[in-house]
């Protein structure tokens, strides 16, 4: 065999060990340091309705995330969640002006979620709110 | 590949890398009779890379609090993906790394590479050695079991027996009268912050006399075994006609590490538990002692030594007296002979001091 022929089979042949051995090596450690599924919560949120405080808002985790729940105009619940469109800030909700601020770059938001002023391009998301029983099911 | 040889280029108008390579490395002679033996210190620093790293994946969900340290242990082995390999493989390279210190240090002394002009190569090996029993001591209790806590009770109660400070120091240690909640908060600075720091600068020193007096000769396949070091002023240990540490002796070097990542491995995967016993997996109680608990196999012979002497202050002593004999061997060894089998003093005082310690450590397991 031509000698630069065999130098190059087993340069390739080292190489493709080592790179054999690279990927057992940092596949562990990658899914070591993965986030897990355990870590988003449940995919449901439940609590007491009474929790909701008359006029306020409840807060809670919501598959990873914060979600708050509020009682709107016509007395029905309405869901979101609760993390800014514009940079991830969790809104705070305003009980004398009934709106959601978020403390970071003044984005405000109606109860409905609609942004009226401020740098967030999105509306809050809305999520699913069921109430049976005395008690919120969200998701 | 022109784009890398500019980069490359850029790099050897700055640093001269070819004359470093040369001088470092192709030009790097080693004596033409180095053995498997000279590899030793090369799989000592892989397996500190091992650990550095491990550790530092065990950080990242690893909670140093009395509370919470042994169900975070219990997670990283149950649930954490693969969290289980690296904390098999961090608790199994603290064992392997004094294994391979202990033969890279019989292998010197067999070798008589200790001798003049080495003995500050020996006496910092020795640090080196001592920091690594320290760092083992420190991280046997971050799991917080009943193995931990009560072989670190015993570790540290045996401190006591120093006269006039040795109670003093315990409770140094500790960070009161018993261990407890505050000497987890020390042990673990000490393991993940100060030792590690301390042993990467004394791994720097030992290397930097390795790189400045020069490798020793080994006295096999020689006539003459005598020590060629004159005294009357510092030279190179130089080696024409030698080997090049590279590629030559790297190779060697890899097919070592190579030979040692299987037998670590081995371990790992088809015995991960030879170094767990049962109160291993037990959380700390400080109001339950359980029955014969028994340091890591490498404190096995200080423990019998401690168990024999019904007065502590004496065990301790011997203890202390037999360490600074080891650390101060090339002061006290002052023969020109290299040759182990041409040293029969020698060879007595290490094969018994040899058969001593595995003889008090088989005696200490079984006691």
């Amino acid at each position: 065999m031509d000698q630069s022929t065999r130098r190059k089979f087993l340069a390739t042949c080292l190489g493709a060990i080592a790179a054999a051995g690279g990927g057992a090596t940092l596949y562990p450690v990658y899914k070591y340091l993965a986030p897990g599924k355990g870590d988003e919560g449940l995919a449901k949120a439940s609590f007491p309705e009474s929790e909701i405080p008359a006029g306020g808002a409840k807060f809670f985790n919501f598959r990873g995330e914060t979600g708050v729940v509020i009682r709107n105009k016509n007395g029905e619940l309405v869901a979101f969640s609760a993390v800014c469109t514009h940079l991830g800030c969790i809104v705070q909700w305003e009980k004398e002006k009934q709106d959601f601020l978020c403390p970071c770059h003044a984005g405000r938001y109606t109860m409905d979620g609609m942004v009226i002023a401020g740098p967030p391009p999105r509306p809050l998301a809305k999520l699913t709110v069921n109430v049976a029983n005395g008690t919120v099911t969200i998701g | 590949m022109i784009f890398v040889k500019r980069i490359y280029e850029w790099i050897e108008v700055r640093l001269g890398v070819k004359e470093l390579v040369a001088k470092e490395l192709t030009g790097y002679l080693l004596p033409r009779n180095i053995n498997f033996w000279y590899s030793m210190g090369s799989i000592i620093l892989f397996i500190f890379a091992v650990q550095v790293v491990t550790g530092m994946l065990l950080l990242v969900y690893y909670v140093p609090d009395a509370d919470k340290a042994f169900s975070s242990v219990t997670a990283i082995m149950n649930r954490v993906p693969f969290g289980w390999l690296i904390r098999t493989c961090h608790a199994i390279g603290s064992s392997m790394m004094v294994l391979f210190l202990l033969l890279h240090m019989l292998s010197v002394m067999f070798m008589g590479s200790y001798k003049r002009p080495r003995e500050l190569n020996w006496l910092s090996g020795f640090i080196l050695f001592t920091l690594v029993q320290v760092i083992c001591l420190t991280g046997y209790l971050l799991p917080w079991s009943q193995l931990s806590f009560w072989a670190t009770t015993v570790a540290t109660n045996s401190i006591g027996a120093i006269p006039l400070v040795g109670q003093f120091i315990v409770e140094f240690l500790r960070g009161g009268k018993l261990v407890g909640p505050p000497t987890l908060g020390r042990f673990f600075t000490l393991h993940v912050a100060v030792i590690p720091v301390l042993i990467a600068s004394v791994v720097g020193v030992h290397l930097f006399f390795l790189e400045r007096i020069g490798v020793s000769t080994p006295p096999f396949g020689l006539d003459n075994t005598k020590n060629r070091w004159r005294g009357d002023a510092f030279r190179y240990d130089e080696h024409t006609g030698g080997i090049p540490f590279f590629p030559n002796y790297i190779l060697q070097d890899m097919t070592s590490i190579a030979i040692y990542f299987t037998l670590f491995a081995a371990v790992v995967f088809f015995c991960p538990g030879i170094f767990f016993p049962n109160d291993a997996f037990i959380q700390a109680n400080p109001f339950q002692t359980p029955a014969h608990i028994k340091p890591e196999w490498y404190f096995l012979a200080n423990y019998q030594t401690l168990k024999l002497f019904p007065n502590e202050f004496i065990g301790l002593s011997i203890q202390g007296a037999a360490m600074t004999f080891l650390a101060l061997l090339p002061f006290i060894d002052w023969g020109n002979e290299k040759h182990p089998l041409k040293r029969p003093l020698f060879m007595v005082c290490a094969i018994g001091g040899i058969l001593l310690y595995i003889g008090l450590s088989i005696w200490g397991h079984y006691s």
